[in-house]
């Protein structure tokens, strides 16, 4: 690209070129990477926290509505209950009292059932207030312990997804975070996922009729594919005429929509199990149920309104692209940098480098930023050094300078500054 | 942070839950009291008990118990329909939406986790995690590497030094190396433990054989100890105060974990923290990427740099990133940093560039010197 140089004016920024603009505002930039950036940096981080607030609230709203249901259940079964005892003619005095009576004593079994309900959803409610607090609880004062928290936290949605459970949990309590973490509401999708897992469709399909209304509204055909797999299961233990009368009361609902779904699997009726035609024979393999449970995790983290993926591989994303520099895969790259090490190398392999528009330069000595402050300064042999190092070093030695990467010795005053936007 | 605005919309749905939970009540207790009032009327009075009945089931249907609750649900569903949605106006609803598609390996992954409860001093919990996630070999050298660390720190927390002075003195010319001070901090420790425990002569006896060899370096200090000596029993009230308060001890326990890690070739910091640190800082600017390329998903998976810069704190800057000012591109060893003779600094190609290969002297962008693009140096930052 082709740059003009600027016109020779006084030498004051009368010259607005694009360039300069840049310049004072690159100066702007790296003199204040003080507190008031932490502090945005802060704002940003907690717009991050969607699931942190989303999830212990679906699970609040879900308890809500399961004790509505019984209430409205109850109440209408009393009623009827009523009306029948009135409108029957033959009914005694004695047997009306008696029916009367014991309707009485199931109002008060709903009644203490609706005490324990509202109890749940008290501790829901409670939980929900506490992640507001817990981001509200931010500031610049304790955020190196409030990181601390979060790392936890992500690491124990981690576990969760990956059912390592007793981790979760161990960590969780060890370090006292239980309100933090969604650790019950995965504990519901192991359940399911143990199933899938032992080629059991029962849990997720009584999980998919709790949802019914819900999986409806997502149009999703994950009930679909678990009675598909039954399906198979039938025609493969050759139960072909429970088959039939299986896929004619559960598939065929879904034939309108999925038409070309039903019809393959209906054709392994015809080609059986130990068919070799790739296309119906990939319907028999055991991954199918790893596909499954796949598909349940991915319906189960969209009903909760948490990522699809796991927090902690999208922040490490994140992060080690942020990190990549090519300066990170050579031999002297500080151990302080994650990329220093090979197991952060290999998963940041295939990302992208990071992007900088600014100049950043790190004193090879103390390992501190070169900026206004602490400029840097030129060794007749090139090397940079910062100001600090640098007389640190001259008050140490009687004004001699040896660069620590040539060996080469010069007197402070051989140094020339570097101004570098 | 509008996080105000959540904490009011969550506190509408508390209360109308609270609300709709004493309707509930209020309503079963009404159908209960009417049917014991039936039944008390059936044992008491010569009534008629069809009669009541009928009055009975009459009474429950003006009463229409589920027509009460409807209002109360109505404005509980709309106060848990608006949650959500606040939510999703404030916050950022999918962070997974900057995620590239690249498997990361589940191994390296579990990998760096268990080293990380290690290094952290978590032992329970890695032990717990290597189990679960069957990686028994993975991080095991980390955990005898950091053991004996976190022993001594323990240690340290009961306010016994033994430990800590055995390691530093085992390493005492490592230590010296690396120009820490961290064994004459433990004795110092030592020495005030020993006076406040108001014995005077050990102190001396203490000092005399160990303080010695920092006498050079470190006279001042050593100095300031011996005064000590004057206030044994009386050290709260006495100039030397600040050295009782216990952030003394942090601070020696904050070097010690430096100096140790040092020493086993480990960063001070857990890598995993650091980079989870760093995401943090770095998602956002790529979500807002990712809002605006919208639908452009594909060319975002093939990039060789991320698209957008990412602004880090200081802490997570490693090297030195020099981007010229003028082409804007990061230098590489072809197109290095190049020196003007007025101090500025920009790439050898935009130099190339400006000079017409070196054939002119060109203005430099930043003040009205000429610059003679044979006379620039390179730079090695």
């Amino acid at each position: 690209m082709e740059i003009d140089p600027l016109p020779n004016g006084s030498g004051s920024n009368a010259a607005t070129g694009p360039e300069t603009a840049a310049t004072t505002t690159a100066i702007t930039v790296t003199s204040n990477t003080a507190p008031s950036s932490k502090l945005s940096h802060l704002t940003e981080s907690l717009k991050l926290e969607h699931q942190f607030l989303r999830v212990p609230f679906e699970h609040f709203k879900k308890t809500i509505r399961t004790n509505h249901r019984t209430v409205e259940k109850e109440v209408s079964a009393v009623i009827s209950s009523v009306t029948d005892v009135a409108d029957s003619d033959e009914i005694s005095k004695d047997d009306a009292i008696l029916s009367l009576t014991s309707l009485v004593s199931r109002l008060q079994g709903i009644k203490r059932k609706l005490e324990e309900g509202s109890h749940a959803e008290n501790l829901q409610a409670h939980r929900c207030r506490a992640r507001l607090d817990h981001l509200d609880s931010a500031d610049a004062e304790n955020l190196s312990e409030w990181n601390n928290v979060r790392l936890k936290r992500v690491l124990v949605d981690y576990m969760s997804r990956m059912s390592y459970y007793d981790s979760a949990m161990k960590l969780a309590e060890s370090s006292n975070i239980q309100e933090l973490v969604d650790i019950d509401v995965f504990q519901e999708a192991k359940k399911v996922i143990d199933g899938l897992r032992n080629q059991e469709v029962g849990p997720a399909l009584a999980w998919c009729a709790d949802n019914k209304s819900r999986l409806k509204k997502s149009k999703s055909k994950f009930e679909f594919q678990l009675r598909l797999q039954e399906f198979v299961e039938l025609v493969r233990a050759e139960n072909y005429m429970r088959a039939i009368s299986y896929a004619r009361r559960y598939l065929s609902p879904w034939g309108a929509t999925h038409l070309k779904e039903f019809q393959r699997v209906m054709a392994t009726l015809a080609v059986r199990s130990h068919t070799e035609c790739a296309k119906y024979k990939v319907l028999f393999e055991p991954k199918q149920w790893d596909f499954l449970v796949d598909q349940f995790k991915q319906e189960f983290c969209r009903l909760y309104g948490m990522t699809l993926e796991p927090l902690l591989l999208t922040y490490l994303q994140a992060g080690l692209s942020a990190l990549k520099t090519p300066y990170c895969y050579e031999d002297d790259c500080t151990k302080e940098d994650p990329l220093s090490q090979d197991s952060f190398r290999k998963l940041a392999m295939p990302l992208p480098y990071s992007k900088q528009h600014h100049s950043k330069l790190v004193c090879y000595i103390t390992k501190e930023l070169m900026d206004t402050e602490n400029p840097p300064q030129v060794l007749p042999n090139g090397y940079v050094y910062s100001t600090k190092a640098l007389k640190e070093m001259a008050e140490k030695n009687n004004g001699k300078i040896t660069c620590p990467r040539t060996g080469l010795v010069c007197s402070y005053s051989d140094l020339v500054k570097a101004y570098i936007s | 942070m509008e996080l105000n605005n959540l904490k009011d919309a969550f506190d509408r749905v508390a209360k109308k839950q609270k609300l709709s939970c004493s309707k509930v009540q209020e309503v079963m207790d009404q159908i209960v009291q009417e049917i014991e009032k039936a039944i008390e009327m059936m044992q008491s009075t010569t009534l008629d008990h069809k009669s009541i009945l009928a009055e009975l089931k009459k009474k429950l249907h003006e009463i229409a118990p589920l027509a009460q609750l409807e209002g109360t649900q109505k404005e509980l569903n709309i106060a848990l329909s608006k949650y959500p949605k606040a939510l999703e106006k404030t916050l950022n609803p999918d962070i997974s939406k900057a995620y590239r598609n690249i498997e990361f390996d589940s191994h390296t992954v579990n990998q760096i986790i268990a080293s990380h409860f290690y290094r952290q001093g978590m032992f329970d919990v890695g032990d717990c995690f290597i189990t679960e996630a069957g990686e028994a070999e993975a991080a095991a050298a980390m955990r005898s590497l950091f053991q004996e660390m976190y022993q001594i720190l323990e240690a340290m927390k009961s306010r016994n030094l033994e430990p800590a002075l055995k390691w530093a003195a085992a390493n005492s010319d490592n230590l010296k190396e690396n120009g820490s001070d961290l064994l004459l901090g433990l004795h110092q420790l030592q020495f005030v433990k020993i006076l406040q425990k108001g014995s005077r002569e050990e102190a001396l006896k203490y000092a005399r054989t160990n303080f010695v060899p920092f006498a050079g370096n470190h006279m001042a200090e050593i100095q300031k100890l011996m005064g000590c000596l004057l206030y044994s029993d009386r050290l709260s009230e006495s100039p030397y105060a600040h050295l009782l308060s216990p952030t003394n001890w942090d601070i020696v326990a904050e070097e010690l974990t430096r100096q140790f890690c040092n020493l086993l070739g480990q960063s001070y910091q857990s890598p995993l923290s650091v980079t989870i640190a760093a995401g943090v800082q770095g998602l956002p600017p790529l979500l807002k990427f990712m809002t605006v390329m919208a639908g452009k998903k594909q060319e975002w998976q093939s990039m060789k740099q991320l698209p957008v810069p990412v602004e880090l704190d200081k802490e997570f800057q490693f090297h030195s990133i020099f981007v010229c000012p003028v082409s804007k591109e990061q230098s590489t060893e072809d197109n290095p940093p190049m020196l003007m003779s007025c101090g500025h600094v920009l790439c050898k190609q935009s130099i190339n560039k400006m000079s017409k290969n070196g054939s002119k002297t060109f203005k430099c962008p930043y003040c009205p010197s000429d610059v003679d693009a044979p006379r620039c140096r390179q730079l090695n930052f």
